[in-house]
Protein backbone atom coordinates (compact mmCIF):
# COMPACT_ATOMS: atom_id res chain seq x y z
CA UNK A 1 0.00 0.00 0.00
CA UNK A 2 3.01 2.36 1.12
CA UNK A 3 4.42 1.38 -2.13
CA UNK A 4 1.49 1.95 -4.33
CA UNK A 5 1.10 5.45 -2.63
CA UNK A 6 4.87 6.23 -3.53
CA UNK A 7 4.20 5.46 -6.91
CA UNK A 8 0.98 7.53 -7.57
CA UNK A 9 2.23 10.58 -5.42
CA UNK A 10 2.26 13.87 -7.62
CA UNK A 11 5.43 15.28 -8.24
CA UNK A 12 5.74 18.91 -9.47
CA UNK A 13 9.01 19.67 -11.31
CA UNK A 14 10.52 22.62 -12.15
CA UNK A 15 9.19 23.53 -15.19
CA UNK A 16 12.06 23.38 -17.84
CA UNK A 17 13.87 20.09 -16.69
CA UNK A 18 14.91 19.25 -20.37
CA UNK A 19 13.60 20.33 -23.46
CA UNK A 20 13.22 18.44 -26.77
CA UNK A 21 15.16 19.38 -29.95
CA UNK A 22 11.90 20.82 -30.95
CA UNK A 23 12.35 23.33 -28.30
CA UNK A 24 9.48 22.34 -26.14
CA UNK A 25 10.01 21.51 -22.64
CA UNK A 26 9.54 17.79 -21.31
CA UNK A 27 7.32 17.51 -18.40
CA UNK A 28 6.74 13.48 -18.31
CA UNK A 29 5.26 13.27 -14.16
CA UNK A 30 3.32 16.63 -14.67
CA UNK A 31 -0.07 15.36 -14.31
CA UNK A 32 -2.91 18.26 -13.74
CA UNK A 33 -6.07 15.59 -13.47
CA UNK A 34 -4.38 13.97 -10.32
CA UNK A 35 -6.96 13.99 -7.37
CA UNK A 36 -6.00 15.35 -3.58
CA UNK A 37 -5.10 12.71 -1.78
CA UNK A 38 -7.88 10.97 0.14
CA UNK A 39 -7.36 12.35 3.56
CA UNK A 40 -9.86 11.60 6.70
CA UNK A 41 -9.46 15.23 7.91
CA UNK A 42 -11.14 17.02 5.18
CA UNK A 43 -14.14 14.51 3.95
CA UNK A 44 -14.75 13.33 0.10
CA UNK A 45 -11.68 14.08 -1.90
CA UNK A 46 -13.24 16.07 -4.93
CA UNK A 47 -11.29 17.48 -8.12
CA UNK A 48 -8.53 19.27 -6.55
CA UNK A 49 -9.40 23.06 -6.19
CA UNK A 50 -6.12 24.65 -6.53
CA UNK A 51 -5.86 23.83 -10.99
CA UNK A 52 -8.66 25.18 -13.10
CA UNK A 53 -11.02 21.83 -14.33
CA UNK A 54 -10.64 20.50 -18.00
CA UNK A 55 -13.14 22.14 -19.16
CA UNK A 56 -12.13 25.42 -19.19
CA UNK A 57 -9.00 24.57 -21.58
CA UNK A 58 -5.79 23.72 -20.73
CA UNK A 59 -2.17 22.63 -21.98
CA UNK A 60 -2.06 20.12 -24.28
CA UNK A 61 0.37 17.93 -26.28
CA UNK A 62 0.30 17.81 -30.02
CA UNK A 63 2.78 16.74 -32.64
CA UNK A 64 3.64 20.28 -32.94
CA UNK A 65 4.34 20.88 -29.27
CA UNK A 66 2.79 22.43 -26.41
CA UNK A 67 -0.95 23.74 -27.46
CA UNK A 68 -2.45 26.04 -24.51
CA UNK A 69 -6.57 26.36 -24.98
CA UNK A 70 -8.87 28.06 -23.10
CA UNK A 71 -12.74 27.90 -23.51
CA UNK A 72 -14.16 31.12 -22.88
CA UNK A 73 -18.06 31.88 -22.33
CA UNK A 74 -19.66 35.06 -20.80
CA UNK A 75 -20.61 34.65 -17.69
CA UNK A 76 -23.94 34.42 -16.90
CA UNK A 77 -24.35 35.64 -13.62
CA UNK A 78 -24.50 39.74 -12.78
CA UNK A 79 -22.22 41.15 -10.63
CA UNK A 80 -23.83 43.79 -8.53
CA UNK A 81 -22.08 46.19 -5.96
CA UNK A 82 -22.85 46.96 -2.50
CA UNK A 83 -24.29 50.45 -3.42
CA UNK A 84 -26.09 51.17 -6.32
CA UNK A 85 -26.24 54.51 -6.54
CA UNK A 86 -24.56 56.38 -9.29
CA UNK A 87 -21.25 57.69 -9.02
CA UNK A 88 -21.28 61.20 -9.09
CA UNK A 89 -18.38 62.20 -11.41
CA UNK A 90 -18.11 65.75 -10.38
CA UNK A 91 -16.04 65.39 -7.13
CA UNK A 92 -17.62 67.78 -4.39
CA UNK A 93 -15.18 70.90 -4.45
CA UNK A 94 -12.69 70.78 -1.70
CA UNK A 95 -12.54 74.40 0.59
CA UNK A 96 -10.13 77.03 -0.19
CA UNK A 97 -8.23 76.65 3.18
CA UNK A 98 -4.89 79.00 1.95
CA UNK A 99 -7.03 81.90 3.79
CA UNK A 100 -6.24 80.18 7.17
CA UNK A 101 -2.38 78.52 6.34
CA UNK A 102 0.44 80.95 7.50
CA UNK A 103 3.28 81.23 5.24
CA UNK A 104 5.57 78.07 6.67
CA UNK A 105 8.63 81.01 6.63
CA UNK A 106 7.12 83.47 9.22
CA UNK A 107 7.76 82.01 12.09
CA UNK A 108 9.99 78.91 11.61
CA UNK A 109 13.02 80.68 12.93
CA UNK A 110 10.71 81.59 16.11
CA UNK A 111 9.59 78.33 16.47
CA UNK A 112 12.58 77.01 16.73
CA UNK A 113 13.78 79.29 18.56
CA UNK A 114 11.49 78.35 21.64
CA UNK A 115 12.06 74.71 20.60
CA UNK A 116 15.98 74.87 21.42
CA UNK A 117 15.26 77.10 24.28
CA UNK A 118 13.22 75.08 26.20
CA UNK A 119 16.18 72.01 25.20
CA UNK A 120 18.56 74.41 26.87
CA UNK A 121 16.72 74.64 30.10
CA UNK A 122 16.18 70.85 29.82
CA UNK A 123 19.46 70.31 29.23
CA UNK A 124 20.90 72.37 32.37
CA UNK A 125 18.27 70.91 34.54
CA UNK A 126 19.31 67.52 33.59
CA UNK A 127 23.15 68.00 34.06
CA UNK A 128 22.36 70.04 37.35
CA UNK A 129 20.49 67.00 38.44
CA UNK A 130 23.13 64.86 38.11
CA UNK A 131 25.69 66.78 39.20
CA UNK A 132 24.15 67.73 42.52
CA UNK A 133 23.23 64.28 43.10
CA UNK A 134 26.95 63.16 42.81
CA UNK A 135 28.00 65.55 45.00
CA UNK A 136 25.84 63.99 47.93
CA UNK A 137 28.36 61.36 47.55
CA UNK A 138 31.75 63.69 48.01
CA UNK A 139 33.28 63.88 51.09
CA UNK A 140 31.73 66.60 53.05
CA UNK A 141 33.54 69.50 54.99
CA UNK A 142 34.17 67.83 57.92
CA UNK A 143 35.63 64.60 57.02
CA UNK A 144 37.73 66.24 54.83
CA UNK A 145 38.99 68.63 57.47
CA UNK A 146 39.40 65.60 59.70
CA UNK A 147 41.53 64.08 56.52
CA UNK A 148 44.75 65.69 57.46
CA UNK A 149 46.64 66.26 60.37
CA UNK A 150 49.50 68.76 61.01
CA UNK A 151 52.43 67.45 64.10
CA UNK A 152 54.66 70.47 65.07
CA UNK A 153 57.91 68.12 64.89
CA UNK A 154 59.71 70.84 67.34
CA UNK A 155 58.27 69.40 70.72
CA UNK A 156 59.56 65.72 69.45
CA UNK A 157 63.20 64.97 70.82
CA UNK A 158 65.61 63.19 69.33
CA UNK A 159 64.99 59.03 69.89
CA UNK A 160 61.58 59.56 70.80
CA UNK A 161 58.10 57.92 69.25
CA UNK A 162 54.85 59.81 69.14
CA UNK A 163 51.49 58.28 68.05
CA UNK A 164 48.89 60.28 66.41
CA UNK A 165 45.68 59.73 65.25
CA UNK A 166 45.23 60.34 61.95
CA UNK A 167 41.52 58.40 59.92
CA UNK A 168 40.74 56.79 62.53
CA UNK A 169 44.48 55.00 62.59
CA UNK A 170 47.50 55.49 64.92
CA UNK A 171 50.29 56.72 63.16
CA UNK A 172 53.79 56.22 64.78
CA UNK A 173 56.73 59.25 64.60
CA UNK A 174 59.84 58.75 65.21
CA UNK A 175 62.82 61.06 65.72
CA UNK A 176 65.86 58.87 64.60
CA UNK A 177 68.91 59.67 65.82
CA UNK A 178 72.16 59.43 63.91
CA UNK A 179 73.47 55.92 65.43
CA UNK A 180 69.73 54.90 64.54
CA UNK A 181 69.74 55.62 60.65
CA UNK A 182 72.95 54.03 60.17
CA UNK A 183 71.58 50.44 61.67
CA UNK A 184 68.56 50.50 59.64
CA UNK A 185 71.27 51.59 56.16
CA UNK A 186 73.65 49.01 57.40
CA UNK A 187 71.79 46.22 57.09
CA UNK A 188 71.50 43.92 53.95
CA UNK A 189 68.00 44.89 52.93
CA UNK A 190 67.38 42.20 50.14
CA UNK A 191 67.38 39.55 52.47
CA UNK A 192 64.11 40.43 54.13
CA UNK A 193 60.81 38.94 53.29
CA UNK A 194 59.02 42.76 52.21
CA UNK A 195 62.67 43.92 51.02
CA UNK A 196 62.48 47.57 51.19
CA UNK A 197 65.64 50.26 51.68
CA UNK A 198 65.57 52.85 54.44
CA UNK A 199 65.66 55.43 51.35
CA UNK A 200 62.32 54.35 50.21
CA UNK A 201 60.61 54.62 53.28
CA UNK A 202 61.47 57.97 54.76
CA UNK A 203 61.73 61.41 53.26
CA UNK A 204 64.22 62.56 55.47
CA UNK A 205 66.19 59.90 57.50
CA UNK A 206 65.63 61.84 60.87
CA UNK A 207 61.78 61.58 60.71
CA UNK A 208 60.09 58.17 60.17
CA UNK A 209 56.67 58.45 59.27
CA UNK A 210 54.05 55.18 59.27
CA UNK A 211 50.94 54.00 59.87
CA UNK A 212 50.65 52.20 63.48
CA UNK A 213 48.65 48.79 61.65
CA UNK A 214 50.86 45.57 61.88
CA UNK A 215 50.82 44.09 58.57
CA UNK A 216 49.50 40.93 60.24
CA UNK A 217 46.34 41.42 61.83
CA UNK A 218 46.09 44.96 62.51
CA UNK A 219 47.29 45.03 66.16
CA UNK A 220 48.75 47.89 67.35
CA UNK A 221 52.88 47.21 67.33
CA UNK A 222 54.65 48.48 71.05
CA UNK A 223 57.28 51.01 70.41
CA UNK A 224 61.05 50.54 71.09
CA UNK A 225 60.72 46.78 71.39
CA UNK A 226 61.10 43.19 69.84
CA UNK A 227 64.63 42.04 69.10
CA UNK A 228 65.77 44.56 66.45
CA UNK A 229 65.10 48.00 68.57
CA UNK A 230 61.94 48.79 66.38
CA UNK A 231 58.92 47.46 66.92
CA UNK A 232 57.01 44.30 68.57
CA UNK A 233 53.38 43.59 67.89
CA UNK A 234 51.97 42.01 70.92
CA UNK A 235 49.89 40.15 69.43
CA UNK A 236 51.21 37.32 67.78
CA UNK A 237 55.02 38.63 67.60
CA UNK A 238 55.98 40.05 64.50
CA UNK A 239 59.02 41.84 64.74
CA UNK A 240 60.07 45.57 63.10
CA UNK A 241 63.12 47.10 62.48
CA UNK A 242 63.90 50.74 63.50
CA UNK A 243 63.00 51.39 59.58
CA UNK A 244 59.79 49.90 60.49
CA UNK A 245 60.54 46.66 58.22
CA UNK A 246 59.18 43.21 58.89
CA UNK A 247 62.13 41.04 59.86
CA UNK A 248 60.73 38.34 62.42
CA UNK A 249 57.25 36.68 63.05
CA UNK A 250 53.81 36.59 60.58
CA UNK A 251 53.94 39.80 59.44
CA UNK A 252 53.78 39.94 55.71
CA UNK A 253 54.76 43.10 54.81
CA UNK A 254 56.61 46.65 56.16
CA UNK A 255 54.45 48.45 58.26
CA UNK A 256 52.60 50.97 55.99
CA UNK A 257 53.88 54.66 54.97
CA UNK A 258 51.60 57.35 54.66
CA UNK A 259 51.48 60.34 52.12
CA UNK A 260 53.32 62.83 54.29
CA UNK A 261 54.89 66.11 53.55
CA UNK A 262 57.51 68.45 55.78
CA UNK A 263 56.19 71.89 55.96
CA UNK A 264 60.28 73.29 57.03
CA UNK A 265 59.18 76.94 57.50
CA UNK A 266 56.84 76.38 60.25
CA UNK A 267 58.80 72.73 61.27
CA UNK A 268 55.64 71.08 60.68
CA UNK A 269 54.86 67.77 59.44
CA UNK A 270 51.82 67.34 57.71
CA UNK A 271 50.15 63.84 56.82
CA UNK A 272 47.21 62.88 54.41
CA UNK B 1 13.13 88.82 8.04
CA UNK B 2 16.59 88.63 7.28
CA UNK B 3 17.79 88.18 11.11
CA UNK B 4 15.44 85.17 11.19
CA UNK B 5 16.62 83.73 8.02
CA UNK B 6 19.93 83.99 9.06
CA UNK B 7 19.64 83.10 12.16
CA UNK B 8 17.42 79.65 10.62
CA UNK B 9 20.36 79.27 8.61
CA UNK B 10 23.19 79.30 10.78
CA UNK B 11 21.48 77.44 13.80
CA UNK B 12 18.58 75.12 12.98
CA UNK B 13 19.45 74.22 9.50
CA UNK B 14 21.37 71.19 10.55
CA UNK B 15 20.71 69.28 13.24
CA UNK B 16 23.74 68.61 14.82
CA UNK B 17 24.43 72.63 14.88
CA UNK B 18 21.47 72.89 16.52
CA UNK B 19 22.19 70.13 19.40
CA UNK B 20 25.82 71.57 19.84
CA UNK B 21 24.32 75.27 20.53
CA UNK B 22 21.62 74.06 23.08
CA UNK B 23 24.41 72.10 24.77
CA UNK B 24 26.93 74.71 24.86
CA UNK B 25 23.98 77.29 25.24
CA UNK B 26 23.30 74.96 28.14
CA UNK B 27 26.69 74.93 29.86
CA UNK B 28 26.67 78.84 29.69
CA UNK B 29 23.24 79.19 31.04
CA UNK B 30 24.27 77.27 33.88
CA UNK B 31 27.21 78.86 34.95
CA UNK B 32 25.77 82.27 34.26
CA UNK B 33 22.43 81.24 36.29
CA UNK B 34 24.50 79.96 39.51
CA UNK B 35 26.25 83.41 39.15
CA UNK B 36 23.14 85.21 39.36
CA UNK B 37 21.45 83.34 42.14
CA UNK B 38 24.60 83.49 44.03
CA UNK B 39 24.61 87.69 43.66
CA UNK B 40 21.13 87.66 44.42
CA UNK B 41 21.11 85.28 47.84
CA UNK B 42 23.80 87.53 49.06
CA UNK B 43 22.31 90.81 48.55
CA UNK B 44 19.50 89.17 50.37
CA UNK B 45 21.72 87.83 53.52
CA UNK B 46 23.69 91.03 53.63
CA UNK B 47 25.62 91.47 57.10
CA UNK B 48 24.18 88.24 58.36
CA UNK B 49 26.76 85.27 56.64
CA UNK B 50 29.84 84.23 57.95
CA UNK B 51 31.99 86.17 55.44
CA UNK B 52 30.38 89.31 56.14
CA UNK B 53 31.12 89.33 59.70
CA UNK B 54 34.29 87.51 59.84
CA UNK B 55 36.02 90.50 60.96
CA UNK B 56 34.30 91.27 64.20
CA UNK B 57 35.41 87.91 65.48
CA UNK B 58 38.40 86.97 63.90
CA UNK B 59 42.15 88.97 64.22
CA UNK B 60 44.50 88.50 61.80
CA UNK B 61 47.82 87.93 63.38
Amino acid sequence: MATLQAVKKAVSLAPTVRTLPSGVPVAPLLNFAVRAPHDSHHGTSGPRADIPPKWTGGVSRTSTGLVSKTYLSVPTQQYRLLHTSVARKDAPEVPDFSHYRTNPDSNRALSYFMVGSLGILSASAAKSTVSEFLQTMAASADVLALAKVEVDLTNIPEGKNVIIKWRGKPVFIRHRTQGEIEEARSVDWKSFRDPQSDEERVKKPDWLVMLGVCTHLGCVPIGEAGDYGGWFCPCHGSHYDISGRARKGPAPLNLEIPAYEFNDAEGKLVIG
Amino acid sequence: MALANTVYNTFFKRNSVFVTTIFASAFTFGIGFDIAVTKFYDRWNQGKQWKDIRDKYVQEE
